[in-house]
């Protein structure tokens, strides 16, 4: 139990302000993501649903109940801060333990709680340690253990795992989804990074300058971006976007999706002349950037590609081709065009040779 | 290719013997400079009278005697004054901390209307010397008829501006997460500050107190301007009466009380000086 609604929220820091007029539902018990730059309201968003730095103005409600009147401690939420926050003084038992001995929880009770969390965080061996005799992994896994004892309607994590090298956030990752799965609680967690969002999340909230960009699941998100924020957001080499001809609507196709070819390929609705500028292996793929071999304005802008095929050369002379349901088109404003008949028409095939 | 030339390590060691040669000379001699009026001290409450006179002085007393200190203790009725000391010590410090710790804690992680100006105010406090504000503060005592009383000597010293600014820049380092953790583990502000804050304070508090301590335990210029009768005045100011006890300046009575005066604190000392050093190192490096 654990649904989070924010209604028409507005924070602000002085005169600065950082979320206006938000409106939000996280859904209980999925996994929730919130993604985007730095700087962009992250933070200031848990904090809000922790109760650590109020809002504004706006309603929020956890499970159907309004709780700008009730204290941190009382909303049944613990939060893995970005820095940890563990408490430097006490041993790694005695951080676990706090939250509860504050609760009034009888020791037996507490002695097994504690035993249990350690147990499931792999830190039985640590419990009388202090916390700067760990390292940052295990430090990592004691806040995570200090909130799971709390047994909270809300798992607020932020950037949890930032911190740690490549390998241990991998297996940091799995052991959180695991979590969840076992606990089936509200998360939300924060990140800045779109690979740990798209492949932990159930829904990903993807934030920019305060305002939600799009809201869903991962799949949803790649594949039907609603604007072209979303659509560079997601994705390692980002989309691929560059005015069309008619200089104010947009188009945007995917690296990934990009067919190269020697030969004028002649089933593609879109498709280019381009020059090989570099050429990057990956190991199984091969990024290139390429020049679009053409005078108009809107094309002088360099694209990626990533490809399957090592074969080409820097400086050769290629086409790409990219099939119609992988063509996306937006607005003057950014924003997607879903009725796309019409401009698939105006930006017809081999227009744009040489 | 450069050819790099090979260091001489007969000269390097050298060097090397010669600059800590020197720097032990050095410290040598700053503790001589600092240890050699102690030193005195002691010697020359162990001299008889006229040894203590005597030119050129004797390093250590040739006719070793503890006159001087059955002198002190059977003309002077220390007990009571002793006792204003021990009580003012306890009080004072008691007193400071309480008003202390909230008072850095609130000035540290709270935001108010009218913080900063409550803040330079206490700091004004601290730099206005007690050398200007002592007749108000007689009269103040005098007015509020406690003259007769150890409150004057308690009241004025238990804000102490100095250890609150301590206290608060040390607050002010602890992470703001760490008090936030600690409200969603549903601590209440004064778990906040006993549990966390405190505990990661340790060393500047015993910085505080022990000056604190020290402080009013030597404390020589209030309690003298602050009475007007023997019956509430401390240790220090029975050490002054020292001089007129017998006819005459008798150093050796001087020195023997000057050290039962020394005696506590030299104690304390040794107990804290480690946490001491190392919360003024700490700043050092800051
Ligand atoms: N206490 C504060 N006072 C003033 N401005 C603040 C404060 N806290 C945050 N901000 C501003 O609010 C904006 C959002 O901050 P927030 O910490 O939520 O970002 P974030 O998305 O968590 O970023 P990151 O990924 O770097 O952690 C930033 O522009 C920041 O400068
Ligand atoms: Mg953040």
């Amino acid at each position: 139990m654990g649904e989070i609604v924010f209604k028409n929220i507005c924070k602000s820091f002085g005169d600065t302000k950082v979320i206006e007029n938000l409106d939000l539902t996280i859904k209980d018990g999925e996994f929730t993501v919130l993604v985007g730059a730095s700087g962009c309201g992250k933070t200031t968003l848990l904090r809000m649903i922790a109760g650590i730095g109020p809002a504004t103005s706006g309603e929020l409600y956890i499970d159907g109940e309004e709780v700008t009147d009730i204290p941190p401690g009382k909303r049944g939420i613990a939060m893995v801060f970005q820095n940890y926050a563990i408490y430097p003084t006490m041993t790694v038992r005695g951080n676990i333990e706090f939250g509860l001995k504050n609760k009034k929880i009888p020791k037996s009770e507490r002695d097994r709680l504690i035993a249990d969390a350690a147990e499931v965080v792999g830190l039985t061996p640590y419990l009388n340690r202090m916390p700067s005799q760990l390292s940052g992994g295990q430090r990592q896994r004691v806040a995570l253990a200090r909130a799971m004892v709390k047994t909270p309607s809300v798992f607020l994590l932020d950037e949890p795992l930032s911190n740690l090298d490549a390998k241990l956030r991998v297996a940091m990752r799995t052991e959180l989804i695991e979590l969840h799965h076992r606990l089936k609680t509200t998360f939300v967690y924060v990140t800045h990074d779109q690979t740990e969002a798209m492949s932990m999340a159930d829904t990903i909230i993807l934030m920019d300058g305060g305002k939600i960009q799009q809201m869903a699941a991962p799949e949803v998100i790649y594949n039907d971006p609603n604007n072209i924020f979303t659509a560079q957001f997601i994705g390692t080499p980002p989309m691929n976007v560059h005015k069309m001809r008619d200089d104010v609507n947009y188009i945007g196709y995917r690296p990934e999706k990009i067919q190269i070819f020697r030969d004028k390929p002649t089933d593609c609705t879109y498709v280019r002349k381009v020059k090989v500028i570099t050429r990057e292996m990956l190991g199984s793929e091969t990024l290139y950037k390429l020049q679009i071999l053409s005078d108009a304005e809107n094309e002088k802008e360099p694209i990626m590609s990533k490809s399957l095929d090592m074969s080409f050369a820097v400086d050769e002379e290629v086409y790409i081709g990219v099939p119609k349901e992988d063509l996306y088109y937006f607005d003057a404003n950014k924003m997607r065009i879903r009725e796309t008949d019409m401009l698939e028409r105006l930006y017809c095939t081999t227009e744009g040779d040489k | 290719m450069t050819q790099y030339k090979k260091p001489n390590v007969k000269v390097l060691k050298a060097k090397k013997m010669a600059s800590s040669f020197i720097s032990t000379i050095l410290k040598l001699g700053v503790c001589i400079m600092f240890a050699f009026p102690f030193f005195w001290m002691i010697s020359t409450s162990f001299k008889t009278y006229a040894e203590s006179l005597q030119f050129p002085p004797t390093l250590w007393p040739e006719d070793f005697t503890l006159q001087a200190y059955i002198t002190v203790f059977e003309k002077l009725e220390l007990g009571s004054y002793l006792m204003n000391s021990i009580i003012l010590v306890v009080a004072n410090t008691a007193l400071m901390v309480v008003i202390m710790v909230p008072a850095a804690y609130v000035f540290a992680k709270y935001e108010f209307k009218g913080k900063d100006f409550m803040f330079s105010i206490l700091m004004v406090a601290f730099m206005v010397p007690t050398c200007l504000t002592f007749i108000s503060i007689f009269r103040m005592f005098a007015h509020a008829n406690m003259l007769n009383s150890l409150w004057p000597q308690i009241l004025p010293c238990i804000c102490n501006a100095y250890g609150i600014f301590l206290l608060r820049q040390n607050f002010m380092q602890i992470p703001e997460e760490l008090i936030e953790s600690a409200r969603l583990d549903e601590a209440n502000e004064w778990q906040i500050i006993t549990k966390i804050m405190l505990p990661m304070a340790k060393s500047t508090m015993a910085t505080i107190i022990f000056l604190s301590v020290t402080g009013t335990w030597n404390s020589y210029f209030w309690p003298l301007v602050m009475t007007i009768s023997d019956e509430y005045r401390p240790l220090t100011i029975a050490i002054e009466k020292l001089k007129g006890l017998e006819s005459g300046l008798v150093w050796p009575n001087v020195m023997a009380g000057n050290l039962v005066l020394l005696l506590p604190v030299i104690v304390v000392f040794l107990f804290a000086s480690k946490k001491i050093i190392a919360s003024m190192a700490y700043r050092g490096v800051k």
